[in-house]
């Protein structure tokens, strides 16, 4: 009977061993995937961002977070001190950080520590801790493409600049692969790709990145020199409209998140908008030259300084007396400015300035653009009118500025502007103005960059630069203030213009606040600079003093 | 042949029977892969991939000793100590309950510490006990079947132990060690409607031992239905029998199981012979199962041998090592495979635990020296067809 107790177990035994490996392996095999079969998710690169020139502006380099399982880990609490230790951490805040996600299986410890403290972590051998590979963004150029580029989240996610705006191209598609866990959540084998990641599409940029550090370094120094408390520049190429540089000041280095602050963000260039003073009188000159009632040598009366408009008066510096057009612009009369423009409707005012893009914004992928206030001409008084001559009551951003620009120099022709390299020319063009008003205006701003105009500190040797100054009192809570925003805008070489160029200076409290004298010297260095790089054909013969060149020569070593 | 040839001499035994070692070396090289296999991951997680191999070799090697020792002394000397041995295994079993001596691992006190290892008392107190009742029996055969005394008697002595083993608390091996006496008891030629009676009233009293202790009744009631709580009550089971379902008939191949990463607590101890079941399949557990059968039908075999020659002492001493070992590899399998509540019971030769392996190795040297000195009388009694001569301990 004992025997047969004995036999009848074993029989049993053997008939469930039966039933568990044959009859009921897929129930059984089901469930024992269902908790170590795990979809894991495949980081994609990043894609890079590149200059024109195939120079890295972002890149993502792997690195390694550490993570733990609360519920394990917490069980070594005696091993907190000296994990805390290597990863830099207070054990109390360590300790914490594990208290709050005690009933979780995940928390991060440490994100995106260096290669040589995730090996130490991991030497440690502490239960329950283990590294996840992740992607971080690295910015070579740091802040001199900060806020053009924006930045990435920890999760390599764009969260500013084209990062965020072309988040969806650089992210790629992360790729799905099947593996096997060990209970502590560490693969022990991949069994297949069930996806394969697509990694980010490559961003190649319009900027140079040589012109972009060269106009960085001058706005940075024009902005200390002048100690203002910021400044924008940005420089466009006329005949593809690609932006080439824009740069800002302040700025702080992206790499370092701890920087990181709003005011060192903003694309100056195009989230803040100002009334753009003297800069476009070249076009209300230009609308008057489109309406065959002015010539360049049409004499215009702006004596004595002041003009009366209803109950406002508009004046000048001085009074210029009897001048023609072209001396309105050299001058930069107000008076001259407003005459022209009240002699012929506000509608052709207002729509020379609304094609060349004041009001809209250009939308070709910046966050935070403004589009700037440009008022139906139904809603302008007469000195609304009058104002609108010479660069008041109206908003508009650098870009916008650079942009109306670019089209004098493309002799009257609009081009879409681009961050983006361009590897055709753009179809969409639009003629604003004739060839021949855009050069007369050209012709006109040249003389300001003269000894006897408002800016011969823009010039640039070997070079003709044809340009225009502004000095715009700032509004502060609506009131026009003794602060000023100096600007310089301006194009070379200015008979046959390759590049355009707006700097702007805010707030210069170093004495000095005419943009002839604030802006109009960093205009200098950085077209210089960029028309050397660019290797631009010098267009005017240099009187060289042979003696000062071969003085020169005799110092470099 | 000349009758002066004692058979108790070692010198004239025969050669140890081939049918008892063979499959025990086969267990315990089955068992030492098995536990390095299950135990590496565990083991390295803790930074010594080899930690319990390596204790599970030094195990082995006084095992072994064990083995050879226990194989040198004579069955006489086992008969005579009996007694003595039952008040080592009360001993051992007081001692591990106090506290100092007895150490605690996970709410049981079942260990006495020496130094670096432990000893686990009722691994001991379980030969022990077994080599009295098999004396007892001897001694009190035929008041056995006439009077109720000697039965209550050995009855109050187990009862002791058992109470003992309970306070650790140590169900499994309280379970396995009343099953097998009993059976012995039974195997004794106790009357038996008397002895129906008897097991009634011990089954009666493990259904209230069970029914009074909360965490016997929940570990009995997880065992019913593992799948109702997977994650908390029935973790370990669901993980054991996703083990042994992923085994299918020839196994997913030595070392590339995935329940042994963390996911099945207890991988190289209790639990090992899952991962046996997930490494080597239904044809592994096959060749275990039929291993162990071997053992255990030659143990019977030998125990009948041995009542035919009326050597009682050894042919119950037989038939109870016989039953413990089958009977305690059941279990753990049972365990393993989900129809036996989770016990705390280690598969004999095979799980790591040094006490089990020390032990199982001195009762297969006992189970081949009782076939060594029954082979030598059975063998001196065939041609001469002489009657029955008293050996060790046929009469008190």
């Amino acid at each position: 009977m004992v025997v047969g107790l004995l036999l009848v177990g074993t029989l049993g035994i053997l008939a469930r061993a039966v039933y568990l490996q044959i009859l009921n392996k897929d129930f059984l095999q089901d469930q024992g995937y269902e908790r170590f079969l795990r979809v894991m998710e495949i980081p994609a690169y990043r894609g890079v961002i590149k200059d024109r020139h195939g120079e890295p502006l972002a890149v993502s380099s792997p690195v390694d977070s550490v993570w733990a399982n609360p519920k394990k880990l917490l069980q070594y609490s005696d091993r907190l001190g000296e994990l805390a230790h290597t990863l830099g951490i207070k054990t109390a805040e360590l300790e914490q950080r594990l208290q709050v996600k005690a009933d979780k299986e995940f928390a991060y410890l440490r994100r995106q520590v260096p290669p040589e403290i995730a090996q130490q972590v991991m030497d440690l051998h502490i239960p329950g801790v283990a590294l996840q590979r992740e992607y971080r963004r690295y910015y070579p150029t740091a802040e001199v493409t900060s806020h053009l580029l924006g930045f990435t989240d920890i999760d390599d996610i764009g969260q500013e600049g084209l990062e965020l705006t072309f988040n969806k191209s650089l992210q790629g598609i992360p790729g799905k692969k099947r593996v096997i866990k060990d209970r502590l959540g560490r693969t022990v084998e991949n069994l297949e790709s069930v996806l394969l990641p697509v990694p980010g599409q490559t961003l190649v940029l319009s900027i140079d990145r040589r012109i972009q550090y060269l106009a960085y370094r001058e706005l940075k120094a024009a902005v200390q020199e002048n100690k203002a408390s910021s400044g924008t520049a940005v420089m466009l190429d006329v005949r593809t409209g690609e932006i080439l540089a824009m740069v800002n000041q302040p700025a702080a280095n992206p790499n370092d998140r701890n920087q990181l602050r709003s005011e060192f963000l903003r694309n100056r260039s195009v989230t803040d908008v100002y009334e753009p003073g003297s800069t476009v009188k070249p076009f209300t000159i230009a609308m008057a030259l489109e309406s065959g009632a002015y010539r360049p040598t049409t004499l215009i009366n702006t004596s004595p300084g002041i003009l009366k408009v209803g109950r406002n008066r508009v004046r000048d510096v001085h009074n210029y007396g009897l001048i023609d057009v072209a001396r309105v612009i050299s001058k930069s009369s107000n008076v001259g400015a407003s005459k022209i423009a009240l002699s012929l409707p506000a509608e052709k005012l207002w729509d020379i300035y609304r094609r060349l893009g004041f009001g809209s914004a250009t939308h070709i992928g910046f966050s935070g653009e403004q589009s700037g206030v440009l008022h139906h001409y139904s809603h302008w008084s007469a000195i609304g009118h009058a104002n609108h001559s010479f660069g008041y009551g109206f908003s508009v951003t650098s870009l916008q500025l650079a942009q109306a620009y670019a089209v004098l120099a493309a002799d009257g022709i609009k081009r879409p502007l681009s961050i983006l390299r361009l590897d055709e020319p753009p179809r969409n063009e639009e003629r604003i103005m004739s060839a021949a008003t855009a050069r007369q205006v050209r012709t006109m701003m040249e003389a300001v960059v003269s000894d006897k105009g408002t800016a011969p500190k823009a010039a640039v040797a070997g070079y003709q630069v044809a340009g225009k100054t502004g000095t715009v009192h700032k509004i502060v809570d609506g009131r026009y203030t003794t602060r000023y925003l100096s600007l310089f805008a301006g194009m070379a070489p200015a008979d046959h213009p390759r590049l355009v160029l707006v700097v702007v200076i805010d707030d210069p409290r170093a004495g000095h606040h005419y943009g002839g004298q604030v802006a109009a010297p960093a205009f200098s260095a950085i077209m210089s600079g960029a028309l050397r790089l660019l290797n631009v054909t010098p267009d005017v013969v240099p009187t060289v003093n042979m003696a000062s060149v071969a003085a020169d020569r005799a110092r470099k070593p | 042949m000349l009758k002066t040839a004692t058979p108790r001499s070692p010198t004239s035994l025969p050669a140890p029977d081939l049918w008892l070692w063979l499959p025990g070396v086969l267990l315990l090289a089955l068992g030492l892969l098995m536990l390095t296999s299950a135990s590496i991951p565990e083991a390295a997680r803790q930074g010594q991939p080899f930690y319990f191999v390596i204790r599970q070799c030094f195990f082995l090697g006084v095992a072994l000793l064990a083995g050879l020792l226990t194989y040198r002394i004579s069955l006489e000397s086992w008969y005579r100590y009996g007694p003595w041995l039952l008040f080592a295994a009360i001993l051992l079993l007081v001692l591990v309950l106090l506290p100092g001596i007895g150490r605690e691992v996970k709410g049981s006190a079942r260990w006495i510490g020496l130094g670096p290892f432990n000893l686990q008392a009722s691994e001991l107190a379980k030969l022990f006990v077994l080599v009295y009742v098999a004396g007892y029996l001897q001694r009190h055969r035929i008041a056995l079947q006439h009077t109720l005394e000697t039965m209550i008697r050995l009855l109050v002595v187990l009862g002791l132990v058992a109470v003992l083993m309970l306070l650790e608390p140590d169900f499994g091996t309280t379970v396995v060690l009343m099953i097998t006496a009993l059976g012995l008891v039974f195997l004794a030629g106790v009357n038996v409607w008397r002895f129906a009676a008897l097991q009634g009233l011990v089954i009666i009293a493990m259904g209230l031992l069970i029914y009074s202790s909360e965490y016997r009744w929940a570990r009995l009631i997880s065992f019913m239905d593992p799948w109702a709580d997977p994650f908390n009550k029935g973790f370990q089971l669901t993980q054991a029998l996703i083990a042994i379902g992923r085994g299918e008939l020839f196994g997913v191949g030595l070392g590339a199981s995935i329940q042994k990463l963390s996911y099945l607590p207890e991988a190289h101890t209790d639990f090992l012979f899952s991962i046996l079941a997930e490494e080597l399949g239904l044809i592994g557990v096959l060749v275990t199962i039929g291993l162990y059968a071997v053992i255990v039908y030659r143990a019977f075999a030998l125990a009948a041998l041995a009542e035919q020659l009326e050597q009682y002492f050894a042919a119950y001493l037989a038939y109870g090592l016989g039953l413990w070992i089958g009977i305690q590899a059941l279990f753990n399998m049972g365990v393993n495979m989900g129809v036996l509540p989770t016990k705390g019971l280690t598969l004999p030769l095979i799980s790591y635990g040094g006490s089990s392996l020390i032990v199982m190795c001195v009762a297969l040297a006992l189970l081949i020296r009782i076939n060594g000195e029954i082979q030598a009388l059975h063998d001196a009694e065939k041609p001469a067809g002489a009657p029955v001569r008293a050996v060790a301990g046929a009469s008190p």
